[in-house]
């Protein structure tokens, strides 16, 4: 498939409530050269073929996570997908699984985002008045900022979500996007929330359920690794439950005791008038 | 408008059997968990037969283990020396890799991306070295016995 | 939240100690051809008279009691996992946990009743 137009059959899986029917599929055949993303694809369809098709879609640059669909049976952001990759005459499309749909593509995100909710993605500390009216920052060196990074990048698209065999038979999971978003608070050294937090993972349908497959991490499409954030949180459960006590907490940056040298005016290169 | 139901779309325990297009450590998952129940289903039978079959006497085992001596039954014997060999090895790596012992440092996404458990496969391959060499000392035993 | 994490420590832990007392149990038994290269004779362990000559010895039966223990608990415990993750109701959680439970005590004090008999044969 270079730059001439070729033909791909896209069979999309459609649902519509109001009529009463059965998830079906329905096919299409799309008119792709080099460069064109299944997002492209599903835009053609809506915007010339079937306009009643439903799907997600904002940034169309993979930054907003709205696109998450099963494509040939493995999730990906249908923005950031291109048709070539999959060097094939025809492409499956359905939406993300472990997701109730609502209509064709659409899933239900609202039970997601609750439970991301219930493990409290914010800063939690203690000293209400520091809060209240900052006179500093806090001290975050760059280690700890570095031992938590990588988690800071998720877009909350769903996926590793529905890649996680785990998050399939379980409804009570937390999903692998909770528990990394939660090891991402509990590393912050200016988090103090870990006795608030670990009730709500620290159960048999929490942290403990999972087993390690690694198709969170393989799916995510922004490389945050779930999987590695999940086995730390599990070290820290454990550490916590045989008795450390942990790293103190960050505490305000203390002013600068003595004013910088100043440095030296450069000479004039140009000839002044005296 | 009217307020419709979403449809449940939950894929369900099929993912404990096949996992299509994921890689090596989702069927490592899968393995793990056949192999520890079809331990325990080998369990039962051998609890049985060392319980109830021994407390009756040298007859009654001898009998026993004639019937058992059936060339199906010593491949059984060797399947559930390789499911052991494999979940004991399998569950080393994972309680080094779950304790956050083999994984390495989080790093910062840069493309392509790549996750803790591809970067440290090496350990995950030498797991499965020591599983093929397992299987094949029993193996052995088991030709030299002449399949008893 | 603690009961959880030990719990799940317990896993760990008899999962370790089942690599080693059931170790010794497959090289005795299946490895027996093996072995005599290496200077260890057996003696063919599933016949009948070396089975006696274990079951006077306390040790074997220390051996076999504490294998039955730490393999009946680490095999009851991930089974009550892989079926609380079918997520069944709360009532059928609690009734899973106390069956699986109940039916470990039972098997361990059936199971060991026997080596102990024979000690005293």
């Amino acid at each position: 498939m270079k730059e001439k137009m070729e033909q791909i059959k896209f069979r999309v899986q459609r649902y519509n409530p109001e009529k009463g029917d059965n998830p079906h599929f329905q096919e299409f055949l799309v008119p792709c050269s080099r460069g064109i993303t299944v997002l492209d694809g599903l835009i053609y369809i809506k915007e010339n073929l079937d306009s009643t098709l439903a799907f997600r879609t904002s940034c169309r640059m993979a930054i907003c996570g709205s696109c998450g669909m099963l494509i040939n049976n493995y999730p990906h952001l249908a923005c950031h997908t291109q048709i070539e990759e999959f060097c094939a005459k025809k492409l499956t499309i359905k939406p993300l699984p472990n997701f109730p749909i609502i209509k064709d593509l659409v899933v239900n995100l609202v039970p997601f985002f609750e439970t991301h909710k219930s493990i409290k993605p914010y800063i939690l500390r203690h000293d209400s008045e520091e809060m209240e009216n900052p006179t500093a920052e806090f001290c975050q060196s760059h280690e700890v900022m570095e031992s938590f990074l990588q988690f800071t990048y998720c877009i909350k698209c769903g996926i590793c979500v529905s890649a996680c065999p785990t998050s399939a038979s379980d409804k009570q999971f937390h999903g692998p996007q909770a528990l990394a978003q939660c090891y991402r608070y509990c590393a912050d050294n200016r988090d103090d929330g870990e006795p608030e937090r670990f009730p709500v993972v620290g159960t048999d349908h929490g942290v403990w359920h999972c087993h390690l497959a690694g198709a969170c991490s393989e799916s995510c499409p922004k490389g945050v690794d779930p999987a590695l954030a999940i086995q730390l949180l599990k070290r820290r459960l454990v550490s916590r439950g045989l008795g450390s006590k942990g790293r103190p907490k960050a505490t305000t940056a203390q002013p600068p005791t003595q004013s910088k040298p100043k440095v030296p005016y450069p000479e004039f290169t140009v000839q002044q008038d005296k | 408008m009217k307020i419709v139901k979403p449809q449940p779309n939950n894929l369900g325990p099929v993912g404990w059997i096949w996992a299509g297009n994921y890689k090596l450590e989702r069927y490592l998952y899968i393995l793990h968990r056949i192999t520890g129940l079809g331990i325990l289903l080998f369990l039962v039978f051998h609890l049985t037969a060392t319980t109830f079959f021994r407390i009756q006497g040298e007859p009654v085992w001898n009998a026993a283990m004639s019937f058992l001596s059936n060339p199906l039954f010593k491949a059984g014997e060797y399947m559930v020396a390789v499911a052991f060999s494999f979940h004991m090895l399998n569950g080393f790596r994972l309680i080094l890799q779950e304790l956050g012992f083999l994984m390495g440092k989080p790093v910062p996404p840069i493309y392509p991306y790549s996750d803790a458990l591809r970067r440290k496969r090496r350990w995950t391959m030498a797991m499965i070295g020591i599983i093929i060499i397992l299987c094949l000392i029993f193996f052995y035993d088991l030709v030299l016995g002449g399949w008893q | 939240m603690r009961r959880y994490t030990y719990l799940w420590l317990m896993q760990l832990i008899t999962g370790v100690l089942i690599a080693v007392l059931l170790g010794i149990h497959m090289v005795m038994q299946h490895l027996d051809k093996i072995l005599p290269f290496f200077g260890v004779n057996l003696n063919d362990p599933t016949s009948w008279n070396s089975m006696i000559e274990r079951s006077r010895q306390g040790i074997w039966a220390g051996i076999y009691i504490a294998l039955l223990a730490v393999v009946l608990s680490h095999a009851l415990n991930g089974l009550r996992n892989v079926i609380l993750e079918l997520t069944p109701s709360a009532r059928t959680q609690r009734v899973v946990t106390g069956s699986t439970l109940g039916l470990g005590i039972i098997i361990f004090f059936w199971a060991s009743y026997v080596p102990i008999a024979l000690l005293y044969h």
